[in-house]
């Protein structure tokens, strides 16, 4: 298969996932209650009203059409106006997604560094002490909740030590248009506890993947060859054992860089981080409808686009990998 | 025959517990235990507000109780025992997660199976589902489906079992589409066995333990889960808190330094998904292939 | 270099002992092994599995894991005991003057680096001075040493491009980069179809007679040990139980386990002696009742992103005709990818063909069709080739082949006395019966196929390869089990192998299959001793000339 045909199949994957995610979506809401409610007040509305309210939404339209609208609105970004901000729900979701993306960046980062890093450790002796440590501390990085992580993090880094802000984003400094902690000391200093809490199992679940690859990889005939011609350990961890466990390692990260977009909705809540996650809960709470639609729709979209990037970059890496067949 | 199966599975169940790696398993059975007999270990009963005394809110680890009891991991702002809340909670944890699981496990079981089996447009829909369903965040479609559904404990359960069904059903269906290829399988088809019987004598005790070891992974995600939406307010009512809402419970009292609110069910939280964990990894380093049975 | 270390052989091995550390204590591995080798010379190491030769190549070259320890004795390169200097000069000398050639081509070269990088990376660290442009042109003198065609274009190309064949070729390229004294090869061949095989041995016989090196070959196949060695190491339970020269052992062995291991190693005649008359020579018998007619079966070659745009197709049989003698056992022989299994397994219903029928006395049954529907399945009973995965693990025997008594196609017998006569018919302890699959042996298992596909009281059963995942003396027995129960059952085999000589020993009547096409077919008497088709003389001609007649 050659890699236009898989970048254009994985590419019509993603788009039918998206359809079918939207045609959900659009069943969901009308299966939820009748949206006319929202805007006309149960009480005193007349038949006129709801009438008049049910034109005005589209909703005596055929149920096609509708859903070619609501489609079109999804497309381009028209989610309605928040209830609580009166602000344009999907501008509102831009506005918060820098700092959602600094602490997602800055989190894998930390995790991928010191996972792989802690994963070959571990892989190139296995059955030793130190590896059997790491596995069984991995376990318990894993069992943490990500809830209870932050508020230990809080008691200990915030409380107890006072060395780290327990909240907030701090001072921010302006870069393209948007507010970024990472520019500033003080906001680098907010940014500690979050990336942590956001890390931590990351790390675990990393070094977990690499030790097995590295094990798996090093056990090939090919790794005993070049052991057996001579090459240094260094020559051959570097050119042959890391690009050959770098494919799965590349599509976790991937993966779970997506799934810190959404998990990221704990940590912003706890630590008060103002981005994409917390304005989800406020907004459920707030029953502030568009912009919970806006929120989840731009996460999923973000995850589905990601996978699909992830699957692209492993065809790339490796020429041998043919796209996994679906079903 | 279901008899025969049953004994067929009993065979290898018989030889898994109580070997080496006991620590978590026992905490694990204490865990279940304390559950099972809460309303008897437990000194208050949280749910009920004629036995919670409103002026000993907040009280630290250690304290007398007007009950003639001692805290002996302090009280929240409620005023509630946080030893009992625990043991309460656990119940209701345990009992959402491991619900869901079973409900999650067999949904999975079915349908992993008839896509292997019956192939075709039954394959490619139910694979379809899994996919988009694993395509997404787990805590992505869990927010989505209590938003939808709207918060109760047993709207968590279907939640959760939403969130866990597709996991099982590619598992079984990797599995059985494996096990349907081998030659046993074949030689079993060359009998003209009936389908049923290869299903149930051949394909299935087969496919059933690599299966197994994805059961305490994904109690220990549901348990997880089940009390990250607690603690975001979208999980159990609060007048019957989980460990999730226990901890969240705590959090503005954590600030000022009343630390035991949160800490203490967190850790008993934290304990119980480790000790499932560390009994799941034992269980699936049981069953790995690479170390057959000689 | 001392007197001592310029007589002393390139490689001694002196009184050594291995033990494997296992949690319930040491198991003895190998057993004071004593050999030596000079230079220019191939020593084969032969024995059966678990003789214990993969892990003294591998204590050689120095690759043992962790776990394995040397209790005794030791390995001298040039006469300097490698355990006695400093262990870093050790390694280092090693390194230098001993190389491998392992088994699998599928993995004994790294998947994302260019063939040639990855061999001017040996040379590298062989000889670190060396300047890039030097590196190259080593590289590519190299793939033309060992005949890869093309090698300047060829040199960035990934392993994945290149057949197994050429990818073996390019191992020993690889193995020969660092300008060693010795190569240790681990069943280099085993992997190989048999002229793909030939031509690699013919390599290695020539590199040792242009360059002087010298190889330790590791095999379980006497027919390699024949082609190029020099002197042959017989091993069994990690002891040595003879060593000599490779004439001698061929021809006189000293050994009772020799005598048994050669007498076992299926032998072709090519001289008609045993001229069998009572078959034709060339043309199928029209009177035969059992066989197949015109079938034809592909397989979608790739995917594509809509299923309906999936039109290329790879023909794996193409217009297939045969006939298979009744109450006698005719064998389809082919390499791998010439569609024999799945010729076997469309003609016992496991598989649908494109077009075709398939005959079976009066009956005539569209093997295009579902196979359960026609009713073709459940006439044809089979053995497959690895005994390990045909028996299900969670099964006991006893199970398993009552199983087979009472859903077979004619059920007669009942009770565990057909049982336990059909056990002592295939020659097994009835207190087997209670065991699981995984508590016996190989041959054992193999043993109870046959008993399972034999309960159900098939016409004709298919035996796809059943020896081949077993060692020689194994294989031997088996062959003579099926040999005596098709003469006692008067069942009609269709007996599928790649090689010659077990087909010879068995068959009456030969197809030889290629690339899904049936190349050459006869009795066994014609196709061996008279055939004249090139393909046929070319499978002939690739088995080892020391045991052919």
């Amino acid at each position: 298969m050659t890699l236009f045909s898989a970048v254009f199949g994985r590419m019509g994957q993603a788009v039918v996932l998206l359809f079918v995610m939207s045609l959900i979506g659009f069943v969901g809401i009308h299966a939820v209650g009748n949206p006319v409610f929202n805007i006309v007040n149960v009480e005193t509305a007349t038949v006129e009203d709801i009438q008049r309210a049910t034109i005005a939404l589209g909703l005596d339209q055929p149920i096609w059409r509708q859903y070619l609208v609501f489609a079109e609105d999804l497309l381009s970004g028209n989610f309605g106006i928040s209830y609580v901000y009166h602000l344009p729900a999907f501008s509102l979701v831009m506005e918060k997604l820098p700092a959602t993306l600094e602490l997602a960046v800055v989190a894998m980062l930390l995790a991928a560094t010191l996972g792989v890093l802690i994963g070959l450790v571990a892989g190139r002796q296995p059955g030793t002490r130190l590896d059997r440590t790491i596995l069984r501390a991995s376990v318990f990085a894993l069992s943490i909740p990500s809830f209870w992580l932050s508020m230990m993090l809080i008691l200990g880094g915030a409380i107890l030590a006072g060395r780290f802000p327990s909240g907030g984003r701090g001072a921010t400094a302006r870069l393209f248009g948007s507010d970024w902690s990472v520019l500033t000391v003080d906001g680098l200093r907010h940014l500690v506890l979050p990336a942590l809490a956001l890390a931590i199992p990351n790390i675990a679940l990393i070094a977990r993947l690499t030790r097995a690859g590295t094990i798996e990889v090093e056990g090939l005939d090919f790794i005993r060859f070049c052991r057996a011609k001579g090459l240094s350990p260094h020559r051959i961890l570097l050119r042959h054992t890391l690009p050959n466990i770098s494919v799965p390692i590349v599509t976790i990260i991937g993966l779970q860089f997506g799934g810190m977009l959404a998990f990221a909705v704990v940590v912003e809540t706890i630590f008060a981080w103002p981005g994409i996650g917390k304005l989800l809960i406020d907004s459920i709470q707030l029953l502030d409808r568009p912009v919970v639609m806006a929120t989840l729709t731009f996460v999923s979209v973000a995850f589905v686009t990601l996978n699909a990037l992830v699957d692209l970059f492993q065809a790339v890496l490796d020429p041998r990998v043919r796209l996994p067949r679906k079903g | 025959m279901i008899a025969q199966t049953l004994r067929t599975w009993w065979k290898w169940w018989k030889w898994w517990p109580f070997r080496h790696n006991e620590l978590p398993k026992l905490f694990l059975c204490a865990y279940v235990l304390l559950a099972l007999a809460a309303p008897l270990l437990a000194p208050q009963n949280p749910y009920d507000p004629t036995q919670i005394f409103a002026w000993e809110a907040s009280s630290a680890p250690g304290t007398p109780s007007g009950g003639g009891y001692v805290y002996w991991l302090g009280t929240d702002g409620l005023g509630r025992d946080i030893a009992s809340t625990i043991l309460y909670g656990l119940r209701i944890s345990l009992m959402v997660s491991v619900i869901s699981s079973a409900i999650a496990a067999a949904i999975g079981l079915a349908a992993g199976v008839s896509a292997a089996f019956f192939g075709r447009w039954v394959d490619i829909v139910i694979m379809r589902l899994v996919d988009l369903q694993l395509s997404l965040p787990t805590m992505l479609v869990a927010l989505i489906a209590i938003v939808t559904l709207g918060p109760s404990i047993d709207r968590i359960i279907l939640a959760l079992v939403i969130v866990q069904w597709a996991a099982y059903a590619r598992m079984v269906r990797g599995v059985a589409l494996g096990e349907r290829g081998k030659p046993y399988v074949d030689a079993a088809r060359l009998l003209r066995l009936p389908t049923h019987r290869i299903l149930f004598r051949h394909v299935l005790p087969n496919s059933v333990p690599p299966v197994v070891t994805l059961i305490p992974i994904e109690i220990g995600h549901a348990i997880a889960l089940e009390a990250t939406l607690s603690f975001l307010g979208l999980g159990v009512p609060v007048d019957k808190p989980s460990l999730g809402s226990a901890v969240a419970n705590g959090f503005q009292y954590l600030l000022t330094g009343q630390y035991w609110i949160s800490l203490f069910p967190g850790l008993a939280l934290f304990g119980l998904i480790a000790s499932i964990n560390f009994v799941g990894e034992d269980l699936r380093r049981r069953l790995d292939p690479r170390r057959e049975p000689q | 270099m001392t007197d001592a270390a310029f007589f002393a052989p390139l490689l001694e091995v002196r009184n050594l002992s291995l033990q494997y550390r296992s949690p319930g204590g040491p198991i003895p591995i190998l057993h004071d092994i004593s050999l030596y080798l000079k230079q220019g010379e191939v020593v084969g190491i032969i024995g059966e599995s678990g003789a214990g030769k993969s892990t003294l190549g591998n204590a050689i070259l120095g690759l043992l894991p962790p776990a394995f320890e040397q209790s005794d004795g030791t390995i001298c390169i040039s006469g300097m005991d490698l355990d006695r200097i400093d262990s870093r000069q050790g390694e280092a000398l090693r390194r230098r003057r001993i190389s491998a050639v392992f088994q699998d081509h599928t993995t004994s070269l790294d998947p994302l680096m260019s063939v040639g990088a990855q061999i001017a990376e040996t040379i590298r660290a062989a000889e670190p001075t060396l300047c890039s442009e030097d590196v190259y042109r080593r590289v590519v003198a190299l793939l033309k040493q060992v005949e890869i065609d093309d090698a300047e274009r060829r040199f960035r190309d990934r392993p994945h491009q290149f057949s197994g064949g050429q990818r073996q070729r390019i191992v020993i390229a690889m193995a020969l980069a660092g300008s060693p004294d010795l190569i240790v090869a681990d069943e280099p061949t085993s992997a190989l179809d048999a002229t793909v095989q030939k031509q690699i041995l013919a390599l290695l016989r020539h590199l040792v007679e242009e360059t002087g090196i010298s190889i330790l070959l590791v095999t379980h196949d006497m027919g390699v040990i024949a082609e190029i060695a020099d002197r042959v190491v017989v091993m069994r339970h990690g002891h040595i139980a003879e060593q000599n020269a490779v004439s001698v052992v061929l021809d006189q062995p000293q050994n009772d386990y020799t005598r048994r291991l050669l007498a076992a190693v299926p032998k072709i005649r090519l001289t008609g002696d045993s001229v069998d008359t009572s078959v034709a020579d060339t043309i199928s018998v029209p009177a035969l009742a059992i066989g197949g007619h015109g079938i034809t079966k592909t397989f979608p070659l790739g995917r594509s992103v809509l299923p309906l745009m999936n039109s290329r197709r790879k023909a794996a049989l193409q217009d297939i005709s045969f006939d298979l003698l009744p109450g006698a056992i005719t064998g389809v022989v082919g390499e791998s990818g010439s569609g024999k299994s799945t010729l076997g397994r469309i003609f016992a219903g496991l598989e649908q063909a494109d077009a075709g029928t398939i005959r079976i006395g009066e009956e005539i049954v569209d093997a295009s069709r579902s196979s359960r529907k026609t009713g073709l399945l459940g006439r044809v009973q089979m053995i497959f080739q690895d005994p390990s995965v045909s028996l299900n693990p969670r099964m006991t025997i006893e199970k398993a082949l009552r199983e087979s008594v009472r859903y077979g196609a004619r059920a007669t017998g009942n009770g565990s006395g057909s049982l336990g006569a059909m056990m002592d018919r295939v020659g097994l302890s009835r207190s087997l019966l209670a065991r699981y699959p995984h508590q016996l042996s190989g041959g054992q298992k193999q043993r109870v196929a046959i008993a399972r596909a034999l309960l159900a009281r098939p016409q004709i059963i298919v035996a796809d390869e059943p020896t081949s995942a077993l060692d020689v003396s194994v294989q031997a027995e088996i062959l003579d089990l099926l040999k005596e129960i098709v003469a006692e059952q008067n069942v009609t085999v269709l007996f599928i192998s790649h090689d010659l000589a077990v087909v010879q020993a068995l068959c009456r009547f030969v197809y030889v299959l290629k690339a899904g096409q049936i190349a050459d077919s006869g009795s066994s008497d014609f196709i061996f001793t008279r055939s004249q088709s090139p393909y046929t003389r070319s499978l002939i001609d690739a088995r080892p000339r020391r045991f052919t007649h």
